[in-house]
């Protein structure tokens, strides 16, 4: 095997380590590029979950003070004085399903305890935020429609 | 030397040009064909031609490695029969874990005892790691070997948590959404990697299809990767590790 | 080779009558560093190759026997809507399902894992592990004092956060920790082990520990949201 060449006195790389780095530098670009195609199609662009914006029914159907759980879409329709607010049952520590407890006025999450009060402000555990409000809203026809994934603040009620 | 006809059949068998074109080494009964035996062999030839009688004792290794091992040799070999009564379809796995339990014959036992070596092998593969800590086993020149029993844990554990979900029942569903939940907690990677682990936001059917691919074929495929370099590594840093005591010049024991 | 005052002159040379000698260097990076005599050794085609098997079978009998006596568990089929009350992790991480309740998930599920990791995989990499000497060996005062602060503050730490699960199995093993210093390292053989541990044996020891009280209280002592329950009273696993 011969000796490697000399670099040139201007210190400029010879020819073999000019192509050795093309040739790495092309490796790259196309390990990167296959990397890139893996990540995006391993991320799915359709999804079957169901659609996140929701009809609830007509204002009517919620006496005025009561808490409703929707099963279906994990929410509490909640109905004060003063108009409607939708809250999430899902709980912000891990994402178990919470549980509305009318005699205790409390949201309680069973897996590690965390209580909250119906506008969803915690009280106790290890929750570390309160339970989100979405996005309430009167269609055209008169119907309460709820957006999960417009978060709100929890200042913001419906008047109907 | 009396021998029985049936040593003596073997014998002819083996003086066969069929016999003799597959198994190259002749009766081990020399050192060299016993060296032959592990060191010409494509199965064994990771493991060492010569081993120290010492580690042969059980109380030097208790055989735990060992053991970790053949627990992940039951667990592919049940595993590859629950595979064919299995559909990774929601809810369709549920009612397989159903039809294995009541109409499969000794489907019962089957996944008695792959869920059993799963258990087994996450507390055996623990007890290792331990056993090998308090024995030095992790001293130079076996530091990488170390490592890669760390990465081995690790592969461990997630074959374990990705096989919990294939039932599909409440117990495994909530575990998931759980362990899935803190993963997203990590920041700027949590959400992504959730989204990408479960092939959506929810825990569904893209979510149990991705962890059937990891659990029979990824996870499964980088396990043996890494214990054949577990494997070879011990070979190559010298054998296993044994609690030595030798007396130094001034008399004092040293372990 | 010729030798000058206190040096040697080295050089290539491959013809074997003009330089008899050969100089092998060993440098430090040499593998199989073989400590003290490498001891008897036997062929592995019997010995060892005859022992596995038989551990294999062992095993496999050992297996199937509580097999075909003990039923994997089947619950109802998985129902998004309703979370059953407590939803428990796998055993073995329901050591770090009871940090959480005590810890915010970052810092219990990301945070703490990643650590433990970590100092798994560069224990090798670290000299005084390599070493081994033994925690009391040196300035014993003054290690003394200074392991002392750092329980202390741990403890302190644990008992702000109310981690009483884990501050308990930390006392257990600070205890006989502190208690050693005073050994004599001559003695009885019990008190010798005790007083010889280096720190790797003592931090891994309390690491197992906590691990292991830890994931007991999950699997036994846990019940309907993460509250304490004594087994033997209802409720159950």
């Amino acid at each position: 095997m011969s000796e490697p060449e000399k670099p040139s006195p201007g210190g400029d790389a010879n020819r073999r380590d000019f192509f050795n780095e093309v040739a790495s530098v092309a490796l790259g670009i196309a390990g990167l590029g296959a990397a890139v195609v893996t990540y995006r199609f391993l991320s799915p662009n359709v999804l079957f979950e169901p659609s996140p914006t929701f009809r609830a029914g007509n204002p009517d159907l919620f006496p005025v003070n009561s808490m409703t759980y929707l099963q279906d879409q994990q929410v509490y329709i909640v109905r004060t004085k003063e108009g409607f607010y939708a809250v999430s049952a899902v709980c912000t520590h891990l994402g178990c399903i919470t549980q509305w407890k009318p005699e205790a006025d409390q949201i309680a999450c069973p897996c590690h305890g965390s209580k909250f009060r119906p506008d969803g402000t915690k009280i106790e555990g290890p929750a570390p935020r309160p339970l989100p409000h979405f996005a309430i809203t009167l269609t055209a026809e008169g119907e309460l429609m709820v957006d999960k994934l417009e978060v709100v603040k929890p200042s913001q009620i419906l008047k109907v | 030397m009396a021998t029985s006809s049936l040593a003596q059949a073997f014998g002819r068998l083996r003086a066969t040009q069929v016999w003799k074109s597959i198994f190259r080494r002749g009766p081990a009964r020399t050192n060299r064909t016993r060296s032959l035996a592990v060191f010409g062999n494509l199965f064994l030839h990771a493991l060492p031609v010569k081993v120290r009688d010492k580690s042969l004792r059980v109380r030097a290794t208790y055989y735990l490695g060992s053991i970790t091992f053949f627990l992940f040799v039951v667990l592919v070999i049940t595993g590859i029969l629950l595979m064919l009564y299995y559909h990774p379809a929601v809810p369709q796995a549920y009612r397989d874990m159903k039809d294995l339990g009541f109409v499969v014959s000794n489907g019962v036992f089957l996944r008695n005892l792959h869920r059993l070596a799963a258990q087994a092998m996450v507390v055996a593969v623990f007890w290792h790691m331990f056993h090998v800590f308090y024995r030095g086993g992790y001293r130079p020149p076996r530091e990488f070997n170390w490592v890669v029993g760390v990465g081995l844990l690790l592969v461990t554990l997630f074959l374990s948590y990705t096989g919990y979900l294939l039932p599909w029942d409440q117990l495994a569903f909530w575990a998931i959404t759980v362990g899935t939940n803190i993963i997203s907690a990590m920041p700027i990677l949590g959400r992504p990697v959730r989204f990408m682990l479960l092939g959506g936001n929810l825990v569904g059917e893209n979510a149990l299809l991705r962890f059937y691919v990891l659990h029979c074929v990824i996870l499964p495929l980088i396990a043996i990767v890494l214990v054949g370099v577990h494997f070879w590594r011990i070979q190559k840093d010298g054998g296993l590790t044994v609690k030595e005591t030798f007396q130094e010049e001034n008399g004092r024991k040293e372990e | 080779m010729v030798e000058k005052k206190n040096s040697y002159e080295t050089g290539f040379g491959s013809d074997a009558l003009k330089n008899p000698q050969r100089i092998v260097f060993i440098t430090k990076k040499t593998s199989a560093k073989v400590k003290g005599d490498v001891g008897r050794q036997l062929m592995s085609f019997p010995h060892l190759l005859l022992r596995e098997s038989i551990a294999f079978q062992v095993m496999v009998i050992v297996l199937v026997g509580i097999a075909l006596l003990w039923d994997a568990p089947l619950e109802q089929l998985a129902n998004p809507l309703v979370t059953p009350n407590p939803a428990k992790a796998p055993w073995y991480f329901l050591g770090l399902q009871e940090l959480l309740h005590y810890f915010p998930p970052l810092v219990a599920g990301i945070i703490i894992p990643t650590l433990v990791v970590v100092a798994f995989v560069v224990i090798p990499y670290f000299n005084v592990n390599v070493q081994g000497e033994p925690l009391w060996a040196g300035n014993r005062a003054l290690r003394f004092k200074v392991f002392l602060s750092i329980l202390v503050a741990l403890v302190a730490f644990l008992a702000i956060f109310r981690a009483w699960t884990v501050l308990v199995p930390t006392v257990a093993v600070a205890g006989p920790l502190l208690f050693s210093s005073f050994l004599k390292p001559e003695g009885q053989p019990a008190w010798k082990f005790l007083r010889t541990r280096p720190v790797s044996w003592w931090v891994m020891t309390w690491f197992i520990t906590v691990s292991v009280v830890l994931t007991l209280v999950g699997t036994f002592f846990r019940g309907p949201g993460w509250s304490w329950v004594w087994p033997w009273r209802g409720h159950g696993v």
